[in-house]
């Protein structure tokens, strides 16, 4: 894995805990952690965690857009991994390396 | 998070993707969603409508009602009024001040409703799915309703019922609905709002789009909308049931975006699906 997706995973697993808060698991997360059968995520889960990757990462990462194109039962089958590259491909579009955030 | 009215309330907020499509004048409305009672949150409109609307240019503003999904939950003040209160409260706190184009899931667009007649110049336009503006035989069912959810979450064996037959995400959140129902005043309050009166409903003179589920009852209440307000467009979706919105998306979009066009002139491009 690029380092650049070392560097999201570990960003979005803090900001996946958070949300998470009292239902956090001790699981590691990993690029093939699935949002509702892994992590238990419901739908306004993933959204609470969409506005904190727009803070973070600002418009750059359109979370919106790309769960767009999911539906509410398949957004609950989304991989972390898929979100991480999802990230890394919007950063380096944007023309700055993803470490440097 | 924004504090209003007295909360927190959860809120998410879309920019649109890029400028208004050419040729249309005057301000773009801001559209605001607005989820139903008891088991639903904003997650219903941002898996479905929110970006399609960004895409038209609108910017768009979700929150979770009191309550609900990661808003505050306070153990009273659950009439319409107060949730009337909150989003007025909300519009001011965002600084939203231009016309608004309103959405409501079920009790959202009873909410919405209730926003444009006490603020009949704000509105743009209503799209009210599954829903119906605050009338006594409305509220009637959305009593029938809650009363029914309410006596049946408590009983022993519920919440594994419904964790048997769709899983333990669907439990959990039935876990959290009967919690809010047992920790709030919601079943006795809501149904005993105090409801605007009928020649202020009357009042509101911009289009409503009004969609239903063609195996849900509540469409029974189309022919009351229309003769409450005649400039209704109704729109059933045959076999559709009250989730109608979660279940046939792209319907409600394709709908939406045409009575977007056609009746409020707002014209839209196409959204383009990459």
């Amino acid at each position: 894995m690029a380092a650049a997706q070392d560097s999201i995973l570990a960003d979005l697993t803090e900001m996946i805990n958070a949300v998470l808060g009292d239902f956090a698991t001790d699981q590691v997360i990993t690029m093939d952690t699935t949002f509702r059968d892994d992590l238990g995520m419901e739908s306004i889960d993933v959204v609470s965690l969409a506005g904190r990757l727009q803070a973070r990462y600002g418009d750059t990462v359109n979370f919106a857009h790309f769960v767009a194109k999911l539906d509410l039962e398949t957004v609950g089958e989304l991989r972390v991994g898929q979100l991480v590259d999802h990230i890394a491909t919007s950063l380096e579009g944007d023309g700055v390396p993803a470490g440097s955030r | 998070m924004v504090k209003a009215n007295g909360i927190t309330l959860h809120v998410q907020r879309l920019d649109p993707a890029g400028p208004a499509p050419v040729g249309r004048t005057g301000p773009t409305p801001t559209a605001v969603l607005i989820h139903g009672m008891a088991s639903d949150t904003m997650a219903s409109w941002y898996f479905t409508m929110a970006e399609p609307l960004t895409r038209a240019g609108f910017p768009t503003v979700l929150y979770d009602l009191r309550g609900h999904g990661r808003s505050d939950r306070p153990a009273t003040g659950y009439a319409l009024d107060d949730f009337v209160d909150d989003l007025a409260a909300l519009l001011v706190e965002l600084d939203v001040t231009g016309p608004l184009l309103l959405f409501g899931n079920s009790f959202g667009g009873t909410i919405a409703f209730g926003y444009a007649a006490r603020h009949p110049d704000r509105v743009a336009g209503i799209v009210a799915v599954e829903s119906s503006p605050p009338t006594p035989e409305w509220m009637r069912r959305v009593r029938m309703r809650l009363e029914r959810v309410a006596a049946r979450l408590p009983r022993e064996g519920a919440l594994a019922e419904i964790g048997a037959a769709r899983g333990r995400i669907a439990a959990r959140r039935a876990a959290d609905t009967g919690r809010m129902l047992a920790e709030t005043t919601m079943t006795a309050e809501l149904p005993a709002s105090r409801l605007p009166a009928g020649d202020a409903l009357a009042a509101i003179a911009c289009p409503v789009l009004c969609l239903y589920g063609g195996d849900s009852a509540v469409g029974e209440l189309a022919p009351a909308v229309q003769g409450l307000l005649p400039q209704t467009r109704v729109v059933v979706l045959p076999d559709e049931k009250h989730s109608v919105l979660i279940d046939r998306p792209d319907s409600v979009r394709r709908h939406v975006l045409a009575w977007l066009g056609e009746e409020c002139g707002l014209d839209v491009a196409p959204p383009v699906t990459t």
